[in-house]
């Protein structure tokens, strides 16, 4: 009977201190965006995703723009991960953080990988400062950023305010089920863009009215 | 990008179907703007469009967030100066009813030869507008 209440008080405290572990675990506050980006799965070799997967990446960049701390951004800069340092420098573009213009401009002329620099390079443009660091990255060892460089020159000195346009895009959100939802033989989703005058369009507009051809570009840079 | 620019060799015909042809372009606005007005990446060669003032053919769209490219499931799947790839579908046709037809992943070679995926997407633009 003693050994049987013993296991039974036993069996109550290891129950006890699992609860007590779920609770603490449930009660740890969420990983930032950064953190949720740290962990994504990328291809080695593939600059944008590819098949699984892609939803999440897609999410975790909206919230990464759209939610970051800028301390943290500004911290990811230094981030060993080439990756992190990409986005968080993309991210700070969008933002208009002006205060990470030192950092960025160091980045652009600096950084060991040309993705990092071209990201950087880009976050100058939209941030419109440092445009000694850009001129600079025009004469960048590798092609890809002497590229990005001879055209966001322009951009940085142009009256487009395009930090603006895209913190408005992006601000608009993704709802996870609509990613992907276009389905051959299904009614074709609305989407919203704009043309190049900065006018909103929506697909809506035409569908329905006349057939369409539609060519996704892959350009990323 | 570049096998988009190919539908113009059939623009009379695309005019004729009286469809609408958009080119979405996953940038921000001055992007869009530069990939539409210059020829930036054809203009110093030697083939079929290396005299064309844009490569951009249709009406050209800006999604800044990707957030369209997003919703038709296209992956921006592009090597840096590694390789060319395409999105995987690239084109997309959508009937006078609005249902989305056909979705196809582009053959692209190179650049400048001739592919005949452009064929398939009037055939299928054909079929829509019937």
């Amino acid at each position: 009977m003693k050994r049987d209440a013993a296991h039974l008080i036993a069996v109550a405290l290891a129950a006890a201190t699992v609860l007590v572990t779920l609770s603490e675990a449930s009660a740890q506050p969420p990983a930032s965006p950064l953190e949720r980006f740290r962990q994504l799965e990328f291809s080695p070799a593939e600059e944008n995703f590819y098949k699984a997967g892609w939803q999440d990446r897609v999410a975790t960049e909206f919230d990464v723009i759209n939610h970051a701390e800028l301390g943290a951004l500004r911290t990811a800069l230094k981030d060993e991960d080439p990756l992190v340092r990409s986005i968080a420098a993309r991210a700070l573009g969008i933002r208009g953080d002006k205060d990470s213009a030192d950092v960025l401009a160091e980045l652009a002329s600096l950084d060991s990988q040309y993705m990092v620099r071209i990201r950087a390079v880009e976050a100058l443009a939209l941030l419109k400062l440092k445009p000694e660091a850009i001129e600079a990255a025009r004469k960048d060892k590798h092609l890809a950023v002497q590229w990005s460089a001879n055209i966001v020159v322009r951009q940085a000195a142009s009256e487009i305010d395009d930090a603006a346009v895209l913190r408005k895009a992006f601000a608009a959100g993704i709802k996870r089920e609509a990613m992907g939802s276009a389905k051959v033989g299904q009614p074709a989703p609305d989407f919203s863009a704009l043309t190049l005058d900065g006018k909103s369009f929506k697909l809506s507009n035409v569908l329905g009215k006349k057939p369409i051809a539609i060519y996704f570009a892959a350009f990323d840079g | 990008m570049h096998q988009q620019a190919q539908l113009r060799l059939k623009k009379d015909e695309v005019e004729k179907l009286g469809a609408a042809a958009f080119v979405v372009l996953p940038t921000d606005l001055f992007h869009a703007k530069v990939f539409t007005e210059e020829n930036l990446l054809l203009g110093n060669g030697t083939g079929p469009f290396s005299k064309e003032i844009s490569l951009v053919y249709a009406t050209p769209l800006c999604d800044p967030a990707g957030s369209a490219a997003a919703m038709y499931g296209v992956s921006r799947k592009c090597l840096r100066w590694q390789s060319w790839v395409e999105n995987e579908p690239s084109w997309f046709v959508i009937d006078k009813k609005g249902i989305l037809t056909f979705a196809m992943q582009p053959t692209f070679a190179t650049p400048t030869s001739y592919v005949d995926d452009v064929d398939k997407v009037l055939a299928e633009l054909k079929k829509a507008s019937e």
